[in-house]
Formats: structure tokens, C-alpha cells, sequence
């Protein structure tokens, strides 16, 4: 996701609704996330860009709350519960995330097949 | 038709013989309109692109003289505007804001140029300040100028700020500029190497103007006329000369360009390593037990002693090994424990638990083996055998039960409530003490158990203690025996672990065993209000770790046998004292008195 210093960073997203597995005291989400603004970026596997201080998932375990959803590993995490994630330290996303009280996190993610999908789609209209 | 065909004639004739295939001709038709069209395009085209590389000259040329970029200058989309840079002195970005708004107002504009002017006066002189290999007086006058150039500054500062308010101009850009300045000057005077020459001119001017100078040094050193008529008296007094605008060297000083001091900024986060982190734990949990498994016990290790000479000193040789090994045994097959940070809310407990030792007789040990004995003890109760029972609750009931059965059955249900009850009272208060400590931290207590039993170099009593269940979590069952040591008890084992049928046998006696042994702790509970909140923590816990182990009995089983290969390694008595639960039979052989009494939690287990 590359974008021009200074503007609107545009992105196609989409919208995936974990709902967490209850286990005890536990809320699973089922997947790991990676980044944010506290780290080092360039150790990202995941992003294109390698300045990209986002939030990425790293890992989603099979069967979980989080890959039935529809999360793959390398997308983007942009947006929580409608809050950012794009300028997050890793320990404000992982708290977002992980919130107690709420059974249902809905997510805003990227990743690259989506943007190419909707590229393609246009250049056939 | 004719037309058609003359039409394809008149063309390269490629299609000549196609004739009456009059798609085809249209095509052609077409295309040689096409044709033409793009040529004359693609000349339209090439002549636009000499216009707009044209156009890009004269604006880059614009710009180096006037320092902005021309806004009509032509940019394709996602193209970034070129650097520009200023022909003289490339070095320094003029500050549109105080030069190019000149109409605005006259008064507002001086003063900042003067300001910016002073800036420079200084920083100039404070880096003379700084200057190394100085003679006192020197110094001692510079740093005079140096100060008196700072009062100058805040004057003009006042000034500016003054004159932005009256003019309701929002931001005091001026103020913001100087600290940043300051900021850069301090810290490193030499870094912004671009800026060097030109500054030294003007400091030197200022510290030529400092220290009365003769004529001719003034003048083989000012760089300008206009920089030494600002210096020596203050320049609010001569506005007109300090107008900026038809000087351009003055200019250039004005406003040295922000990108050093921007580019030395640190980050406001540094960047830590990357990494990534499961969401499937709850957020704070997560970092405490990370912080508890990297501070508690490999901190506690390289300071202590090796192992052997910590059991020694305790007589608990052997017992060490066989935990250690149940611990792997156990970590590798059974479902992960649930209770993994109360277990650290133990660890954090044992230092706590030191003072209370050292108060005891056990004083002349180090700190060090103490501290390595309970660390090891801790985990015992976690994966000491009798957690298999509580994971598969027909073994424990069945392994008291078959106990039972081959003691006498009489033994069984009159020692446990009658003995107790007959017991001294000190022994019970000392116990009671236990079952309190216990609640929180049980490792504490086997820890005392075995600090105890040290001590005693000819025990008559034996006070056992054994942590049942999931031990070290909860009290969910706890068996306290008082016996004689006795050295033959390795046959029992193997005996006990033989028979699995004989446990089957037994379960019917379970409701007897626990109605005796539920008694005491009840009243214990009485005696311990605070037990109400862990007990429903303890129901809750096992029930998930219930669910677990059901969904995996075979692990359990495994462990069992795990633990019968361990166990006839261990010949010393003390050992072996460890384990009463299952030397039951032994020991009442023995006629040695067996107290039990089990605990609350002894219930759930029936329950599954």
C-alpha cells in the first residue's frame, strides 16, 4: 500500500467480524498480530512498503474464531471497533483487540489480493 | 462497390485481393483515418512536451531566484515537486513568511527581521562562548556579549510577540524558531557544516564589535557594513538600516535552514524490535507472565548453589530427581494447566515466606539453598502424583480406597475423625497455622514441612503434609499424616500400581471416606472467612480442567505409569515420605497412627 506523503491513504478494505471464543476467562481471537508504531518496521515480513508501522497479522490459527472470520495471515489491520490501527503502538492494538468485555471485534483489514482484485475489476469496465 | 475496391487500391494493397470482403475494407478504411490521426497526435503530443519541459525550466529558474517554486508549474499526478534550491547561498531556505508578505505590514515585518537578525547575532556569540583554548578574560567577555545578546533577543522576542497579537496573527513563529535554534546550537555547533563559514564571519564580527577592536581588524573581518551597524547598540534603535530587503547577505542569515535541527530530532517512540503477540491471552496477563518467567526463575538460578548441596542440607536427595523428572513428563502430556499464573503468584510468595523461616531454628543457612529448596518444591505439588487423581477421579478415590481394603477397614473409619479430634492442641493450632498459610501459597508449607522435618534429627512424629490435587493451585483436597518412618515401604508401590482393578473395587467407599474426612476442614472454614472466594475459584477451575482431562484420559494414564518407573529409584526413607497417600496400608501395618482429613474440594472431585 504505497501513498503520497501527505495525502488521504486510500485503501480497499475489508470489513471481518470475529466473534471470540469464550474459554474460561479467556477471549480467543485465534490469530497474532505483529508491528505498530513502536517497532522497528523494516523487520516486517509482511508489509510491501517497509517503513509501514501498521498492525499486521502474523498468524491465524487454524480453525480459530479469527480464520473463520476470514483473516489470513498479512493483512493489514486498519481499523477495531471503527478505531485506528494505522497509529497504534503494538501494545494499544493488542489491548483493542483483547477487551474484556467485548465478544465481538469487527475489523477494517487490507491486503494486497484485495487491492489487486479490485483493480482488476475496474480495468475490465 | 467500385468505390470500394479503387479505395483499396489506392492503400498499401495488402487486402487488394480480398475485393468485394467489405468488413475488411471498412476497417481499412478506418484505420488509415486512425493512422493519421495519431501521427498527427503523437506530433501534438511531442510538441507539448517540449513546451511543458520549457515551462519546467523557467519555473526551475524562477524558483532559484526567488526561492519558491511558480505554482503553475507543471507536475504529473504522484510526481513530486523538484528541490529547489536557492542560487546563492544554497545553504538557506528564505522564510516566505517574514519576506514574501511584504505588503502587509511594515512595522510587524522589521521587527521580525530584526529578530531573525538577532537570532543569528546569538547563537554566533554563544558558540563563541563555547569555544575551547580560551583565556579567562576573554571567555569572561563573551560570555558577557553572550548574555547581553540573549537579552537583546528576548526583547525582540517581547516585541514580535506584542506586535502578533496586535496584529492577530495566530501562531508566534518567531518564539518556536529560536528554541528550536537554541536547540541546535547548544548541543552541537559544528553539525550544520553548510552554515559554518558565513556564521563565523558574523560571529567573529560580533566578537570583533565585543572587545573594542581597532579599525582595520574591523575591516579585514566584517564581512558587511550592515551586520556591524547592528551590532553594537541595539538594534531597536536603527530600524530603517535593519530592514532586510535590500540586503541580500543579512537575508540569507535570516532564517538558516530548519532541516538540521528537524533531521537530528529523535523519533518520539523508538523503534523496539518487531514483534509479534497472540491475542488468545488476555492483554495483561499476558506480559506479567512473561515478565514472571523471565525474572523469577532464571535470576533465582545462577546465583545458587548446585542442586545436590541444597538437597543435602535438607536430607531430600532423592526426593529432588523424581519431581523433576514427573515435572517433564507431566509438562509433555497433559493439557496445558490452566492455573499457570497462580503458580506465579507462588513464587512471588516464597521470599515472602523466608522470614517466617528464619524465625524458626534454621538459622545459620544461606539465603541461597533456602531459596533454591522452595523453588523446587514448588513445583512439586503442581505435579506431585496425586494430581493424576484429581485429573481422573476414579485412581484417587480408588487408590485410598484400595488402600482401604487391604489395611484394615476399621483403622479407616475410626482413625481419621477420633484421632484428630484426640490430637494435642498445640499440634492442631500448628496445623491450623498451615492450612492458612496453605490457602495461599501451599509450597510455603511443604516447604515448612520439610524445614521441619530436617530439623528434627530423631523425629518421633512425623507431620506430613501433602498437597492434594492440583496442589499448589488450590487446597482441593490435602491429607495431613502423622507416622512413623518406615524404611520397608518400596514393595507398596509397586503393589498399589499393579492392581489397577482393585481401584474399581473401591469407589463404592468413596461417600464414607470423604463424609469422615470433610469434617475438620468444615471447620476450618469456619475459622477462615477469606476461604469463601478461592473455593469458587477452585470449583470453577477444575470444572474447565475437568472438561480437559476427560477429553484426554489416556494422558493421565500414561502419567500414572510414568511415575511408577520413577518412583522404586527411591530408596531413602525420606523420600518416601512424600508420598503417604499411598503407603496408607503400610503404615497402619506399622500401627503407626494415620490422621487424614481432606478438604473441601474433596467434593468436586466426587462430583465428575
Amino acid at each position: 500500500m504505497s501513498y503520497i506523503p501527505g495525502q488521504p491513504v486510500t485503501a480497499v478494505v475489508q470489513r471481518i467480524e470475529i466473534h471470540k471464543l469464550r474459554d474460561g476467562n479467556n477471549l480467543i481471537l485465534g490469530f497474532s498480530i505483529g508491528g505498530g508504531i513502536d517497532q522497528d518496521p523494516s523487520q516486517n515480513p509482511f508489509s510491501e512498503d517497509k517503513t509501514d508501522k501498521g498492525i499486521y497479522v502474523t498468524r491465524v490459527t487454524k480453525g480459530g474464531p479469527a480464520e473463520v472470520a476470514g483473516l489470513m495471515m498479512g493483512d493489514k489491520i486498519m481499523q477495531v471497533n471503527g478505531w485506528d490501527m494505522t497509529m497504534v503502538t503494538h501494545d494499544q492494538a493488542r489491548k483493542r483487540l483483547t477487551k474484556k468485555n467485548e465478544d465481538v471485534v469487527r475489523l477494517l483489514v487490507t491486503r494486497k489480493s484485495l487491492e489487486e482484485a479490485v483493480r482488476q475489476s475496474m480495468m475490465q469496465h | 462497390m467500385e468505390a470500394k475496391e479503387e479505395i483499396s487500391d489506392t492503400d498499401s494493397g495488402i487486402i487488394l485481393h480480398s475485393g468485394l470482403d467489405s468488413p475488411i475494407i471498412v476497417t481499412k478504411d478506418v484505420s488509415t483515418h486512425t493512422r493519421a490521426v495519431k501521427l498527427k497526435r503523437q506530433s501534438l503530443q511531442d510538441r507539448l512536451e517540449l513546451c511543458i519541459l520549457e515551462l519546467k525550466k523557467l519555473c526551475i529558474r524562477e524558483a532559484e531566484l526567488t526561492g519558491h517554486l511558480c505554482s503553475d508549474y507543471p507536475l504529473l499526478p504522484g510526481e513530486k515537486p523538484p528541490q529547489i534550491r536557492k542560487r546563492i547561498g544554497a545553504a538557506f531556505k528564505l522564510d516566505e513568511q517574514s519576506i514574501l508578505p511584504r505588503d502587509e505590514d511594515s512595522e510587524l515585518c522589521s521587527v521580525e527581521a530584526k529578530l531573525a537578525l538577532q537570532q543569528q547575532i546569538y547563537t554566533a556569540a554563544h558558540r563563541l562562548c563555547h569555544e575551547e583554548h580560551l583565556s579567562k578574560a576573554v571567555k569572561k567577555s563573551r560570555v558577557q556579549q553572550c548574555k547581553h545578546e540573549e537579552q537583546k533577543l528576548k526583547e525582540l522576542q517581547d516585541s514580535v510577540f506584542q506586535l502578533r497579537l496586535e496584529y492577530g496573527r495566530s501562531s508566534p513563529r518567531p518564539c518556536i524558531i529560536t528554541q528550536k535554534h537554541h536547540g541546535t546550537s547548544d548541543n552541537s555547533s559544528l553539525s550544520d557544516s553548510a552554515v559554518l563559514d558565513e556564521e563565523e564571519l558574523t560571529s567573529q564580527s560580533s566578537q570583533a564589535s565585543s572587545e573594542p577592536p581597532s579599525i582595520t581588524e574591523l575591516h579585514s573581518v566584517a564581512p558587511g557594513p550592515s551586520l556591524l551597524s547592528l551590532n553594537p547598540s541595539g538594534p531597536l534603535l536603527h530600524p530603517p538600516e535593519l530592514r532586510p530587503s535590500p540586503h541580500q547577505p543579512p537575508l540569507e542569515h535570516l532564517h538558516p535552514c530548519h532541516s538540521p535541527s528537524l533531521e537530528y530530532d529523535p523519533a518520539p517512540i523508538q523503534n523496539s524490535p518487531w514483534k509479534e503477540s497472540s491475542l488468545d491471552q488476555p492483554y495483561q496477563k499476558q506480559k506479567k507472565s512473561h515478565s514472571s518467567s523471565t525474572s523469577s526463575s532464571p535470576a533465582s538460578c545462577p546465583t545458587l548453589p548446585p542442586l545436590e548441596t541444597c538437597l543435602e542440607e535438607v536430607d531430600l536427595k532423592l526426593q529432588i530427581p523424581k519431581h523433576t523428572a514427573l515435572r517433564h513428563t507431566q509438562s509433555s502430556s497433559t493439557p496445558s494447566t490452566p492455573e499457570m499464573h497462580l503458580r506465579r503468584v507462588l513464587s512471588l510468595r516464597v521470599p515472602s515466606s523466608d522470614p517466617a523461616n528464619n524465625a524458626e531454628r534454621d538459622r545459620g543457612r544461606s539465603r541461597g539453598p533456602r531459596r533454591r529448596l522452595t523453588d523446587v518444591i514448588l513445583k512439586t505439588p503442581e505435579y506431585s502424583p496425586i494430581t493424576l487423581a484429581v485429573g481422573n477421579p476414579v485412581h484417587h478415590s480408588s487408590s485410598e480406597d484400595s488402600n482401604s481394603e487391604h489395611s484394615s477397614a476399621p483403622s479407616y473409619t475410626s482413625s481419621p475423625c477420633q484421632e484428630l479430634l484426640a490430637e494435642p492442641e498445640q499440634l492442631r493450632q500448628a496445623q491450623h497455622r498451615y492450612h492458612y498459610s496453605n490457602h495461599i501459597s501451599p509450597s510455603y508449607v511443604t516447604h515448612r514441612y520439610y524445614k521441619n522435618s530436617s530439623a528434627q534429627l530423631s523425629p518421633k512424629l512425623y507431620r506430613g503434609y501433602i498437597d492434594e490435587g492440583r496442589g499448589h493451585d488450590m487446597d482441593l483436597s490435602r491429607m495431613y499424616i502423622r507416622h512413623q518412618p518406615s524404611p520397608c515401604i518400596n514393595g507398596h508401590y509397586e503393589y498399589w500400581y499393579e492392581e489397577p482393578p482393585l481401584y474399581q473395587q473401591g469407589g463404592r467407599l468413596i461417600p464414607h471416606h470423604l463424609k469422615l474426612s470433610r469434617a475438620p476442614s468444615l471447620k476450618e472454614y469456619a475459622q477462615h472467612p477469606g476461604r469463601a472466594l478461592p473455593r469458587q475459584v477452585v470449583s470453577d477451575e477444575l470444572k474447565s480442567w475437568h472438561q480437559r482431562c476427560q477429553l484426554r484420559p489416556r494422558s493421565l494414564d500414561r502419567q500414572g505409569a510414568v511415575r511408577i518407573r520413577n518412583l522404586p529409584l527411591h530408596e531413602s526413607p525420606l523420600s518416601h515420605r512424600h508420598d503417604f497417600y499411598d503407603q496408607v496400608p503400610q503404615r497402619t501395618a506399622d500401627r503407626t497412627p494415620v490422621k487424614w482429613y481432606e478438604e473441601e474440594d474433596q467434593e468436586i472431585v466426587s462430583q465428575v
